[in-house]
């Protein structure tokens, strides 16, 4: 019988058992030993030898033989070597279950293991390096000594035959016409079906009870057309592997926002309600104003705006057009009070955890495409924000006109090892080395405007992992102004060496993205900060921190900007930070730059449960690895303002709150992060006092 | 005639009435929020035997709580004087109901209907099953007008089905859940266990409150009750277990487990534990923790959100916000 539970599992469980009143961490190492032992080695197919085992997953068509074909065999032996005598050991068992679970190849009935954590690195690099067999050597170090970690999509599929999309990240416009709509769908669907995550713009759609060929009142809104989408997805399920992901964005000025909001309230009717849809609203500046003002508000219905001013409203800046807006009697309007709106966002925030909140305004205030067009909207993970052209689809007598929507390919910096090595600069050449590539071999031809998108704009998304890890390390305060200094510094030289990578190749190839000359790097705007300021290390605990690392100078800056000037950059956007879910536990890292929310951590995700104590966690540094409930969310707001500042796109922010919040404090602090400039906000996540808690403080 | 009178709130009756309402309404769910459908693919890969005990298991809780809600809640509502304290009963009755349906609605979404009525069928001949619901029934039937002593037993009827007999069921969907399968039906039994736990703990503080009222003759007579009612159902619910659990292997397992939360139903009603301390199957155990745990997003939907608590915007907020921009920015 298979029900007997399997031993990795419950040694992995019994952390949580107390033993002489404290964790057992050592059975963490146990666990992930008798996985090994009693699992991953049962299961891997064995070769003889190197040859064997490539000649084997090439004949059987695992491998991609171009790949292969590129370098001689010892070169690839090196490549393989190399990685086996540096005895890579998983320090949890949650980072070997997450690789040999989700990452390693398998047989084709999935029963047996054909790869290690080696062999998925190996090959990553050679296929990253694309028959230049030094650089397939630095990729290997790189990745080898955990400085970067490309995102799921790249490190699963890379030279596999057999493989799915390198990018997972994409963004969509969605114009208000049936043939849009249609267009929209399709390209959802096949998105999907590759593994792509999927974001959709749904700010364009005219409002319920707007007109329809003139006719008022016809029309039926946002909703209907979420409900289309949240099938779609849930249809794309990837062989049964997963559901499709997708997240609808809204402007908080479209009629329909309250309605768009009520689908994610428990007590919704079911007709209504959206279950595994995200919602993102998009709200620009006015709003806030209005909030603080505590005035009336009014909505715009889209419709009556682009037949007025032959624009959609979300193409607006809507904070400066708000007064012609309202003083327009060709407008259509309703009137709400916007104190209320922003209560209501919290309220459905405590009950699902949703919206996301763009800050569309401050998104665009730093743009460096400003010029080029509008951020109108972020993606499923809230890290994306770049332009975006809704595009025209006709119908089949007429061609479409194709213009630009959003993808892009993501990978994180491990921030422990990247100080450790102190070579900050080739790791981040390197990562955007890799970006780049990955972005040069996409070619999303299923949907022509993210191909158009890739080929003008070859957008990129380097974010960073390990944050608190590395704070907690070093015995620093996650909420200090040791982590603010800290973060300006790392970030600042992040910035620096990818703007130098990107001129590099735009130097070495002589290209440049499409409109770099409009850019705001092309005029040397972008640049500005850096001369006026000096974000070197003010306090002597973080100057420290750098040692031995080289840390560029306002006259770096200023050579960099003449450099950029003269040869321009590869790439459109560089910088962004994701949440990093299953890849930092494959990297034994905390997520993203976010503080932990678990000392030992009780992980759910999707087909597995683990329990996870957090990276270097010991009674010496158990202080220090405060949990973010227990924290100030304006301090850690404090802290992601200090990063954005040197992200040309956007942070996966999300906000930790006990449930004796109250919809006053959510509001608090979505105002603030706009206040701090902050683009994005993730979902809100509410920690429930258990019932013993309760009893024991009252009766 | 004496008047009628009405619930106030404003009034408390005991210092924790209303904590309790506020907990359990705000964790209110309703089955159809989580996307049983996502296990259909893990139903699949279970094998025959899995399948079937998983059926009979869900068929066995579907039972008792159906005694709960028409009949334990409603009786044990209508004879505890206080007019809070009734609400409270009559919306953890509400919850019953809610649970008893959300079986079905696993049910119909990974299994054929004659799967399912075969179960139900199993339900009505398990002569286990059938003893524990008699014995409860007959408990609660008993309670009497103004007479502590029926009321107590009818509490301590409740403290047993809620934290003891349930469990030999919530073993097997934690078990699996435990291990990544049928994730969002374990997802359910938890959002089950989170309800069943407040029940348990207020259920059992009333039991205690009616036991300060019996004399000392009722009071010895009540302690040979629960004991003998304890030895009573846990050597019905072994032979249950033997039922539903050896044809794949965990009956051991499980009888630890029933032994556990025997211990703690009577700890709810302020008793010692009876059982020896055994070591619990870990995975199972995590399963019961009700603190919120990390989850992913686009899975499920998590034991965390609730109902939020509407308070609204200050104009001296503004004040606060805009100071501290001031004092955080960095010259």
């Amino acid at each position: 019988m298979s029900t007997q539970l399997p031993q990795w599992i419950k040694l992995n469980n019994e952390i949580l058992v107390k033993k002489d009143s404290s964790f057992q961490y050592e059975k963490d190492r146990e666990a992930a030993r008798s996985y090994f032992i009693d699992y991953v080695n049962q299961n891997t197919v064995f070769f003889h030898n190197l040859r064997e085992k490539i000649d084997y997953l090439l004949d059987q068509d695992y491998y991609e033989r171009e790949l292969f074909d590129s370098y001689s065999f010892d070169q690839i032996k090196e490549v393989y070597d190399y990685l086996y005598t540096q005895k890579f050991r998983f320090p949890s068992f949650m980072s070997a279950f997450k690789f040999y679970n989700n990452y390693a190849m398998k047989t084709n009935d999935g029963t047996k293991f054909l790869e290690r954590y080696e062999d998925r690195l190996a090959v990553v690099s050679l296929f990253l390096a694309k028959g230049d067999h030094k650089k397939a050597l630095q990729y290997a170090e790189l990745l080898i000594s955990q400085e970067y970690q490309p995102a799921t999509p790249t490190f699963l599929n890379a030279g596999k035959k057999r493989r799915g999309e390198l990018v997972s990240c994409f963004l969509l416009e969605v114009d208000d016409s049936m043939n849009a709509i249609g267009f929209a769908i399709n390209s959802a669907l096949q998105l999907s079906k590759i593994g792509g995550g999927v974001s959709l713009n749904l700010s364009k759609i005219r409002a319920a009870g707007e007109q329809i060929k003139g006719l008022d009142g016809k029309a039926s809104g946002v909703l209907p057309v979420m409900k289309l989408f949240e099938d779609a997805f849930s249809y794309a399920n990837q062989l049964g592997q997963r559901d499709g992901s997708g997240v609808v964005y809204l402007n908080i000025f479209h009629p329909d926002i309250h309605e768009f909001l009520d689908t994610k309230k428990i007590n919704s009717d079911e007709k209504i309600r959206i279950k595994t849809l995200s919602l993102g609203v998009v709200a620009p500046d006015k709003f806030f104003e209005l909030v603080e003002k505590d005035k009336d508000m009014y909505l715009f219905y889209p419709h009556t705006v682009y037949k007025e001013y032959g624009k959609h409203l979300d193409d607006m800046d809507i904070t400066a057009m708000y007064d012609e807006l309202v003083n327009n009697p060709n407008i259509r309007k309703k009137k709400v009070v916007a104190r209320d709106l922003i209560i209501k966002i919290a309220q459905t925030q405590m009950e699902s955890g949703y919206p996301y909140i763009m800050y569309v305004d401050n998104a665009n205030e730093y743009h460096a495409l400003k010029e080029i067009g509008r951020v109108k909207f972020s993606n499923l993970c809230s890290e994306i924000a770049q332009v975006s052209e809704v595009s025209v689809i006709n119908d089949y007598d007429e061609p479409d006109v194709i213009n630009r929507d959003i993808s892009c390919n993501l990978g994180s910096l491990n921030i422990v090892n990247v100080m450790k090595n102190k070579r900050i600069q080739e790791t981040v050449h390197l990562s955007m080395d890799a970006l780049t590539e990955v972005s040069d071999r996409t070619n999303i031809n299923l949907v022509p405007s993210v191909a158009k998108a890739n080929r003008e704009l070859h957008s990129v998304g380097l974010g960073a992992m390990n944050l608190h890890g590395y704070l907690a390390l070093n015995k620093i305060s996650y909420e200090s102004k040791e982590a603010i200094d800290f973060v300006r510094t790392f970030f600042m030289m992040v910035n620096y060496y990818s703007l130098e990578r990107s001129m590099l190749i735009a130097k070495e190839r002589g290209i440049t993205f499409v409109g770099f000359e409009q850019s705001e790097y092309a005029n040397g705007n972008y640049f500005t900060r850096y001369l006026e300021n000096d974000y070197s290390p003010r306090l002597d605990k973080v100057t420290t921190l750098f040692e031995g690392h080289y840390i560029p100078t306002k006259e770096d800056w200023i050579r960099l900007k003449e450099e950029v000037q003269q040869h321009g950059l590869y790439h459109s956007y560089r910088l962004a930070i994701a949440p990093t879910g299953s890849i930092s536990y494959l990297q034994s890292a905390t997520a993203s730059i976010a503080p932990i929310t678990q000392r030992i951590e009780e992980r759910e995700y999707g087909d597995s449960k683990t329990i996870y104590p957090m990276p270097y966690l010991s009674d010496d540094n158990f202080f220090f690895y405060k949990e973010a409930y227990d924290m100030d969310m304006f301090n850690v707001i404090d802290l992601v303002a200090e990063v954005q500042v040197h992200v040309d796109q956007a942070i996966s922010t999300i906000l930790f709150v006990k449930d004796d919040n109250t919809t006053r404090d959510l509001a608090k602090y979505y105002i603030y992060a706009q206040k701090k400039g902050l683009k994005t906000l993730y979902y809100t996540r509410t920690k429930k006092r258990t019932i013993e808690e309760c009893i024991s403080c009252s009766v | 005639m004496k008047p009628f009178e009405a619930v106030n709130w404003n009034d408390p009756e005991t210092d924790y009435t209303e904590m309790i309402w506020t907990q359990n309404t705000s964790q209110f769910w309703l089955d159809t929020e989580i996307p049983i459908s996502k296990d259909v693919k893990s139903w699949v890969h279970l094998q025959d035997e899995e399948k079937e005990t998983y059926m009979r298991v869900l068929g066995g809780l579907t039972l008792l709580d159906t005694e709960q809600g028409n009949v334990g809640m409603p009786l044990i509502a209508q004879h505890v004087k206080e007019k809070q304290k009734k609400a409270i009963l009559i919306f953890q009755a509400a919850m019953e109901e809610i649970h008893a349906k959300s079986y079905s609605t696993i049910f119909t979404t990974v299994a054929s209907t004659e799967n399912i009525n075969n179960v139900f069928q199993w339900v009505q001949e398990e002569k286990h099953l059938q003893y524990k619901t008699a014995t409860i029934d007959a408990i609660y039937k008993n309670i009497k007008e103004d007479d502590p002593y029926s009321l107590y037993q009818g509490l301590v009827a409740s403290v047993f089905l809620e934290s003891f007999l349930f469990y030999s069921g919530f073993f097997y969907p934690l078990y699996l859940a435990g291990q990544g399968k049928m994730v969002a039906s374990g997802e359910i039994i938890k959002l089950i266990i989170r309800d069943e736990s407040v029940h348990g703990v207020f259920v059992g503080v009333l039991a205690q409150e009616v036991y300060q009222q019996l004399s000392i003759v009722e009071k010895q007579e009540a302690d040979r009750f629960v004991n003998d009612l304890l030895q009573d159902l846990y050597k019905n619910e072994l032979g249950y277990t033997e039922n539903l659990y050896d044809s794949i292997g965990l009956t051991h397992e499980v009888k630890k487990y029933i032994r556990y939360n025997a211990n703690k139903a009577l700890m709810n009603l302020g008793l010692e534990p009876f059982f020896e301390e055994e070591e619990v199957n870990p995975v199972v155990l995590n399963g019961i923790r009700t603190e919120t745990s990390t989850h992913d997003f686009f899975s499920t939907k998590g034991k965390g959100y609730q109902k939020g608590k509407v308070e609204a915007l200050h104009d001296d907020d503004f004040d606060f916000l805009n100071q501290r921009v001031l004092d955080t920015t960095i010259k």
